[in-house]
């Protein structure tokens, strides 16, 4: 695909970008003990971006024939060339990263391969045994899905990369029942990666259990009481955090529309215990969902330190915000499908761990609560953030009593760093099968250790 | 690329497929169902307060239901040469299942009238670069209103058709164009960054377009700005005030996924067995409307190529009506399914209402803001919800606090309620309310009772 992808630009002046995408989705759900839905996804494309007079333009084809791609950049042409005159800043140029060159293999695309019989069977049999675990179960579902695709990134100036990534993910969500009262519990993970890292902490049985465990522990539990508190996060809640409430507000793009990280390079932004990174590549435990080894611009992937002891130190760049802030890229350039054009994203975004230990957390704390398992979030060019929690603890005299429901905790992003106080050893990856939204989907994946801190709880 | 042009392809590209299909049944494939929707476009897109990439695309994406003996296969590609391959592909996953259910098949053909035809073709006069001027002045706007930072945004053109053929004999076709612009952002005033906001305003029309636009981006600057003076937020229980853009967000939106089939037949439904009861206010009256003249929502089929119909959803709190498609009307032991298949080429047949009505009430929503006790106008709730208890929570963003007559900004205040209550807690329904999307009307609603954590 290379080879042809430059062809294509043979006799092209100027920037011009040529990213093929090639992307199969499968997808299998189970509940009621069948089949509910089994499915395959197909889309393949050309994206042409080119850069003229300073403007951008971006045209996009399923066509995979030269005149097809051809005629796309002409389009492409046409778009800059319209805008131009009208464009009040113009980009000055790409900032020259490391180009990755040559062919990238994914991990675990073996397990891509397995017979669709294999895995319809394994969600089929994890939710029938599910079913059978309590009579206050209204309903589980169980879920495979994983993404294979393929990519080629041809420019002008020197990208010349293909690879593959393969991303498998599973969830199991429950339904229990109690009088008129209904709760649901969910847990699921996704990888990129093989199944060996999909199922590498829980296996299907564990993931279930868990789901089940926490629709019936719902049942009987209270709202919490509103107001700041004391909260040790687990990893997944951290990564959350980190992910919206930090991650976005440093994006490039996003800082020069005024986020609140804008002009704080160099600023205290949280305690000397918070250092932040993000990277493409999975650190410190392998199958972080949002590897990548190439991004979109064709760049090589970096672990790029955002926050060091407290310190904000960089933000994440594509080659013309890099350019335009005199850096290099962070090969942080992602588009969901061929038709996207690439925006600023992050990978995998982790607080690195401390010296604590989570248990010695738990029993300095004497008046708190425990958050694990992050449902969503959302968080503002503020800082202001929320998030939802799956499973919430009273934390009284140091120690775990009940479980609370319809938790959610908001707070101001670099207040919240600013109170940490303590940080555990313990590292996890545990964004689950979670995606992040930013006008285009993209896998990401974040965590970190357990870190005690001060939030504002949503309550009665 | 006209009207004419894409009448032509469409006509091209429906023959193919009925072609295929009489291929599949000839080859044993009884049962394939071919949905596709074709849409081309143009966009201007902005990016930190000036213009960014400004792009086109043109593609037709197909989704292939096969139903064998009670499984079901999908697949979908946007690539029309493969679309037998996918036919085949759709049938082995259909086969490869062991848990089939013969209550799941292809719909025999309804009569649905004429299709709605909202593809004016006086878009055709529009060009990529009328859509850069359309961001030019947007830009001039901004520039007269410079504490408004715009993150990102587009003006957008879009063409298209979409259409369903099966092998049972359903055949329906409908085309529509448009033009829209959206934008999101954000005041700043110095060191004071005010929270996101978004707004967006489209027409099948020039003119439509231009006055729902200008109208956006208003409310835009103003949702920005307000959130500049925006204080922390005191707790308090009581009032809450939702004018017409959040009344699905915060509730409705909850209780209306409670009336799908599916959730009623996995137990995943309060409303489960509620048919004919009073579950809300007698306030509370919601229509669907799915053939109303000229709105974005309007069409005579479903996901299935089903006929849609007007239905009563809530008459004065009293629930009148599920949603089904076919399976799930074949489940509840219907004979066939009330248009309310839901989706498009890249999912399975949902469900759901297509354009949704809400009766105006008697009180003047001027009386909201001059309650004899607090009350919070609710903004966009940043928060969770779950679908089955109906419990949500979240921090309000763009709220503002009324007392004593006063209006103030608030920030960093969260709301817990549940959207199966809240029918219960709505006191009044204005007579004024707002077309949201060109599609749903929505009155402004006054509910009590609700819990508001400051900080």
């Amino acid at each position: 695909m290379r080879d042809f992808l430059k062809e294509c630009l043979v006799d092209e002046n100027g920037f011009v970008e040529l990213r093929y995408h090639d992307k199969e989705a499968r997808s299998f759900f189970a509940e009621k003990d069948r089949i509910e839905s089994s499915s395959v996804k197909r889309r393949t494309g050309i994206g042409v971006r080119v850069l003229e007079e300073g403007t951008w333009g971006f045209a996009a084809t399923g066509s995979l024939s030269k005149e097809s791609i051809k005629n796309a950049i002409l389009s492409a042409r046409k778009a800059a060339q319209v805008s131009s005159s009208l464009r009040q800043t113009k980009v000055k140029g790409l900032a020259q990263g490391k180009f990755a060159k040559g062919d990238f293999l994914g991990k675990g695309t073996q397990d891509f391969r397995k017979s669709t019989e294999e895995k319809l069977e394994l969600i089929l049999s994890i939710q029938k045994e599910a079913m059978k675990s309590s009579k206050q179960l209204k309903s589980v579902g169980c879920g495979y899905s994983e993404i294979f695709e393929t990519k080629a990134i041809v420019s002008t100036d020197g990208a010349d990369v293909s690879f593959e990534i393969y991303r498998p993910e599973f969830r199991v969500s429950a339904t229990a029942e109690e009088g008129s009262q209904l709760e649901s519990g969910n847990e699921s993970i996704g990888v990129t990666g093989g199944w060996d890292c999909l199922f590498r902490d829980k296996s299907p049985n564990q993931i279930s259990e868990i789901a089940v465990k926490t629709a019936i522990d719902l049942l009987g539990s209270d709202l919490p009481q509103g107001g700041l508190a004391t909260v040790i996060l687990s990893p997944s809640i951290v990564g959350l955090l980190v992910h919206e409430a930090i991650g976005h507000t440093v994006e490039a793009d996003f800082v020069l529309a005024g986020s609140v990280a804008r002009g704080k390079i160099g600023h205290r932004v949280g305690s000397d215990l918070v250092t932040l990174c993000d990277s493409g590549t999975s650190e410190f435990q392998e199958g972080a969902g949002g590897s990548i080894p190439v991004d979109d611009e064709g760049i090589l992937t970096e672990k790029t330190t955002i926050i060091q002891d407290g310190i904000l130190k960089n933000y994440l760049h594509n080659r013309e915000t890099a350019n335009f802030f005199g850096v290099p890229p962070t090969g942080s350039a992602r588009s969901w499908e061929y038709s996207d054009i690439p925006l600023i994203r992050m990978r995998n975004t982790f607080l690195m761990p401390g010296n604590s230990s989570l248990q010695e957390m738990i029993e300095s704390t004497k008046n708190g609560y425990f958050l694990d398992g992050a449902k969503n979030g959302q968080a503002d060019a503020t800082g202001e953030f929320m998030f939802a929690v799956q499973r919430a603890y009273r934390i009284e005299n140091g120690k775990i009593t009940k479980m609370l429901k319809g938790v959610s905790v908001s707070g101001l992003a670099f207040e919240v760093l600013g109170a940490v106080d303590m940080v555990s050893k313990e590292f996890k990856w545990d964004l689950g099968s979670g995606h992040c939204g930013k006008g285009q989907p993209a896998k990401v994946d974040a965590g970190g250790p357990y870190v005690r801190t001060k939030v504002l709880l949503g309550g009665a | 690329m006209n009207k004419n042009y894409i009448e032509n392809k469409l006509s091209q590209e429906l023959v193919l497929v009925q072609e295929l299909i009489e291929k599949a049944k000839k080859a044993g494939i009884s049962n394939v169902e071919v949905y596709g929707a074709y849409g081309h476009g143009e966009e201007v897109g902005l990016e930190k307060s000036d213009l960014n990439a400004s792009q086109t695309l043109e593609e037709t994406n197909f989704g292939v239901r096969v139903i064998e003996s009670g499984s079901q296969g999908f697949v979908t590609t946007n690539n029309l040469p493969t679309l037998w391959e996918s036919i085949l592909e759709a049938k082995n996953l259909a086969k490869s299942q062991s848990t089939p259910d013969l209550d799941l098949v292809l719909p025999a053909p309804r009569f649905c009238g004429d299709p709605i035809d909202s593809y004016h073709p006086e878009l055709d006069q529009i060009e990529l670069s009328h859509l850069t001027n359309y961001a030019k002045e947007l830009l001039d706007w901004r520039d007269k209103n410079p504490l408004i930072s715009i993150d990102s945004g587009g003006l957008s053109l879009q063409k298209g058709y979409r259409f369903i053929a099966s092998s049972q004999g359903v055949l329906q076709q409908e085309m529509s164009a448009s033009i829209s612009a959206s934008v999101m952002g954000m005041a700043i005033e110095g060191d004071v960054v005010g929270s996101f906001d978004y707004d967006s305003g489209s027409g099948d029309t020039v003119l439509e377009f231009e006055s729902e636009w200008n109208k956006a981006r208003e409310e835009f600057a103003l949702k920005c700005l307000r959130s500049l003076r925006a204080k922390p937020g005191k707790s308090f229980k009581g009032y809450v005030i939702l004018p017409p853009d959040y009344v699905y967000s915060f509730f409705l939106g909850l209780f209306l996924s409670s009336l799908t089939g599916s959730n009623l037949r996995k137990g995943k439904s309060k409303m489960a067995g509620k048919l004919g009861s009073k579950v809300g206010s007698e306030l509370l009256t919601i229509k669907d409307e799915p053939h109303l003249v000229g709105k974005a929502g309007s069409t005579t089929f479903d996901r299935e190529g089903m006929p849609t119909e007007p239905l009563s959803v809530l008459d004065r709190g009293v629930l009148n009506c599920y949603f089904y498609n076919t399976y799930e009307a074949k489940k509840a032991g219907l004979k066939e399914s009330n248009g309310c298949a839901s989706g498009g080429s890249s999912s399975l047949p949902g469900m759901g209402a297509h354009q949704l009505q809400i009766v105006p009430g008697n009180s003047d929503k001027q009386e909201f803001y001059k309650l004899d006790r607090p009350a919070l106008v609710m903004g966009r709730l940043s928060g969770t919800s779950q679908a089955s208890s109906g419990d949500f929570s979240g921090v309000i963003k763009g709220g503002l606090f009324i007392e004593n007559g006063l209006e103030i900004p608030i920030k960093e205040v969260q709301i817990v309620g549940n959207a199966f209550e809240a029918l219960n807690q709505i006191v009044a329904i204005s007579s004024q309310g707002e077309w949201l999307g060109r599609s749903s009307f929505v009155p402004y609603m006054l509910l009590d009772g609700f819990q508001i954590t400051g900080n």
